[in-house]
């Protein structure tokens, strides 16, 4: 068996007063999309920043690719996007490309090639001489995006790499993150938007206040949430479900958006009694599906839960 | 080696095709053309000779001595030597100056006027006794032209009252020849060759392009490092290049930049001081007069110790700058934190002062043997004698040892820094940082 990509065994990492991530333990797996999820402020980029030795954990240790090297020694091998997008603006787009090339390694002539068929490929081509700060906020990132990834990194970590694209933009991203797992390749990739995790992971982690609810993969996660989940979309009289729906002998929770709904059945509650309910009340129904739960929801209720524990936990430990 | 190659040489580039930069080298050889020629185009503003007129108002041969005086009187010498003053005596009687009236209406005449004047001498008997003289002229401003005119008048009037007490004229002549003062400098018992005034210029000059240099450039290099602190690419190059190879291909390439500018503004000045003479003749000053002015020959190993010291000056420097920079966020801060490192260059400069009455005192002794100060202290000090070579090694040793000192101490601070953002990182943060790293 080949070794994972990423082991983070136990790390944890305490700044000034408070603990940003806590004894947590992480396997990546080599190939695929890994998805760390969590709300904002969990510890994502925390996390991020100790796999790749830009700060070290204060316990707890990181092991690349199976092997003792540092996330800067291997950069040949790794691709890095970090949170706070950065390019120095008075550049010119391709030499900035061709910098950032060198910067992993790459020889001066083969980065042009590189960054230039990247360019061409996320449709840049006739910006290559312009400054970076001509560009457009969505060019830039498209910019950042190639220097995370024209030395053909095997480890793609991308912090956030989603958040403040347009929708094209954010399908041509979505399609090469896809295209570089599908070649054998890891992504790690951190998000607090579930829809996408959702649509592109293989496996996930959720983090909250520093430490894991849940890993593994995403299907299994599905799983043992259970499959009693419901999708409800209303054609009229909405307002007539809002009894059933609050009826805590039929729902355990439900995640209401107006026409449409998404139900826990609640324990020793069926599908069969909330459709015949539901019937009942004479509300109309275009939709009545059992499903495995969303992972929005799966993430609502574990992060939901942790966030009320953990401050119980802090004060129990004062 | 690679890495930090493109580090250098992007810091390099992009300073390089600044506007800042270009503008800067071209306008420094300007500037500095313009500060050579600009003597001698106002030298030779009045290059022709002045036309003055001598009142003669006086008994006897006085009226013609004064005349005779000015009239040879020259402008540089040698071959290129020109009149001074285009003289005519105007004969009136014995304290008669109904005359003079109507001359001071001619004087400060536009040249074009015909009979126009610069000035009027006006003798009289009184000047003998009294030794008061008057001059009614354009020109009394310019107190060269005037120290000048004033020895000419004095000789005319020492000719005059010897001669009315009866001395003979030949003995006058000889006692009455002008004198000129050639200067040596002589240190360590050895005569040095250079006049006290050439080798002034060239420890003043020398010390001051290194701290205009530090000043400049490590201002760029501590905004440079600002600029990649707030626009976060940081995160992206920590990520594949050590804080290290970050601060060295900076401290390199910003030198670099700065060695290729001040290369460019010395060869200039090399070659407008050679070809000084072809231009004062375009400009048609007497080349004589250019090449009186006080340009001293740097020698190879005085040119060695200087560059020497100067890098390493320069290295010392933009490391200590590089990780104040590194503590700081915005530019305020900056220029408030870096006051310290400020104070040890503008310090190192005054201390020059200091020296040049005596360059191998104990004073300038010590100095050599502290890095801050030694970039300064010691090129000067070989300028003005040039030191053992013991001495030489060690300040040059201790100088390098300060900058490797320096370097660790800021890369400690540096990779810790650079990714802290927020508030300025206060004394006692800094100190953990280098103590931890």
């Amino acid at each position: 068996m080949t070794a994972s990509a990423i082991h983070a065994d136990r790390i944890t990492k305490r700044f000034a007063g408070h603990t940003a991530v806590n004894a947590l333990s992480l396997d990546v797996p080599t190939g695929g999309v890994f998805g760390l999820l969590g709300p904002n402020g969990a510890g994502k980029s925390t996390t991020i920043r100790m796999i790749m030795h830009m700060i070290e954990p204060d316990e707890g240790q990181v092991t690349l690719f199976g092997g003792p090297l540092s996330g800067r020694e291997l950069s040949a091998r790794i691709g890095f996007l970090p949170e706070e997008r950065g390019l120095y603006p008075r550049m010119e787009v391709l030499e900035h490309l061709i910098f950032l090339g060198e910067a992993k390694g790459l020889r001066r002539q083969d980065a042009r090639v590189r960054a230039l068929r990247w360019l061409d490929r996320l449709g840049l081509s006739d910006w290559s001489r312009r400054k970076v700060q001509e560009l457009s906020k969505g060019m830039q990132q498209k910019v950042q995006f190639i220097g995370t990834l024209q030395h053909d990194p095997e480890l793609v970590l991308l912090d956030e790499p989603f958040s403040g694209l347009d929708p094209v933009n954010l399908q041509v991203m979505k399609d090469v993150v896809v295209e570089i797992a599908r070649s054998g390749r890891t992504v790690l990739f951190s998000t607090h938007i579930m829809e996408q995790a959702e649509r592109m992971c293989d496996r996930i982690a959720i983090i909250a206040r520093g430490e894991k609810v849940v890993d593994g993969k995403l299907s299994d996660v599905k799983r043992e949430a259970g499959n009693r989940h419901v999708y409800l979309d209303f054609s009229r009289d909405v307002e007539r479900a809002r009894s059933v729906l609050a009826d805590r002998s039929l729902v355990a929770s439900a995640d209401d958006s107006g026409a449409s709904a998404e139900v826990e059945l609640a324990p020793g509650a069926d599908a069969d009694r909330l459709l015949r309910a539901l019937v009942d009340c004479g509300v109309g129904l275009a939709r009545f599906e059992v499903a495995e739960p969303s992972l929005q929801s799966i993430f609502i209720a574990k992060v939901g839960q942790q966030a009320a524990v953990a401050p119980a936990q802090e004060a129990a430990r004062a | 080696m690679h890495k930090l190659f493109a580090v250098i040489r992007r810091e390099f580039m992009v300073r390089v095709h600044t506007r800042a930069f270009v503008i800067g080298t071209i306008l420094g050889p300007l500037l500095m053309g313009f500060m050579f020629v600009f003597p001698m185009l106002l030298d030779s503003r009045s290059k022709g000779p002045k036309a003055v007129v001598v009142l003669d108002a006086g008994s006897g041969d006085f009226g013609v001595r004064v005349e005779r005086a000015l009239a040879g009187a020259q402008r540089g010498d040698g071959p290129d030597a020109t009149r001074r003053y285009q003289v005519t005596r105007l004969g009136a009687g014995v304290d008669d100056l109904a005359p003079l009236d109507s001359l001071i209406r001619l004087t400060g005449r536009r040249a074009e006027t015909p009979g126009a004047l610069v000035g009027v001498v006006l003798v009289t008997d009184s000047v003998l006794a009294t030794g008061r003289m008057h001059y009614f002229g354009s020109d009394v401003g310019s107190l060269s032209d005037m120290g000048e005119l004033q020895r000419t008048l004095r000789q005319a009037i020492i000719g005059e009252r010897l001669g009315r007490a009866g001395v003979d004229p030949a003995v006058l002549m000889q006692a009455t020849a002008p004198i000129d003062l050639q200067t040596s400098r002589v240190s360590n018992g050895e005569v040095t060759g250079q006049s006290g005034e050439s080798s002034f210029m060239l420890a003043y000059v020398m010390s001051f392009l290194l701290y205009i240099a530090l000043i400049l450039y490590g201002n760029q290099v501590m905004s440079s490092i600002l600029e990649e602190k707030s626009n976060r690419i940081m995160e992206v190059l920590v990520s594949s290049l050590s804080p290290f190879q970050l601060m060295l291909g900076k401290v390199l390439g910003v030198s670099a930049v700065a060695l290729l500018q001040l290369g460019i503004w010395s060869g200039t000045a090399k070659l407008l001081t050679s070809q000084r003479a072809a231009i004062a003749g375009l400009l048609g000053v007497p080349a004589t007069q250019a090449m009186a002015m006080p340009i001293p020959a740097i020698s190879g190993d005085l040119l060695a110790v200087y560059l020497t010291f100067f890098v390493l000056g320069f290295f010392l420097y933009a490391a200590a700058y590089a990780a104040v920079a590194a503590t700081c966020n915005t530019q305020q801060e900056a220029q408030q934190a870096a006051i310290p490192v400020t104070m040890c260059i503008a310090v190192g400069l005054i201390l020059l002062f200091g020296l040049l009455d005596e360059p191998n005192g104990s004073l300038a002794r010590t100095l050599s043997l502290i890095p801050m100060f030694a970039p300064f202290v010691t090129p000067v000090r070989y300028s003005l004698s040039p030191l053992p070579l013991g001495e030489l090694a060690l300040s040059g040793g201790l100088t390098a040892l300060g900058v490797l000192g320096v370097s660790w101490v800021a890369s400690r601070i540096y990779r810790v820094g650079i990714l802290m953002y927020g508030k300025r990182a206060s004394v006692g943060e800094v100190l953990r940082w280098i103590r931890t790293g």
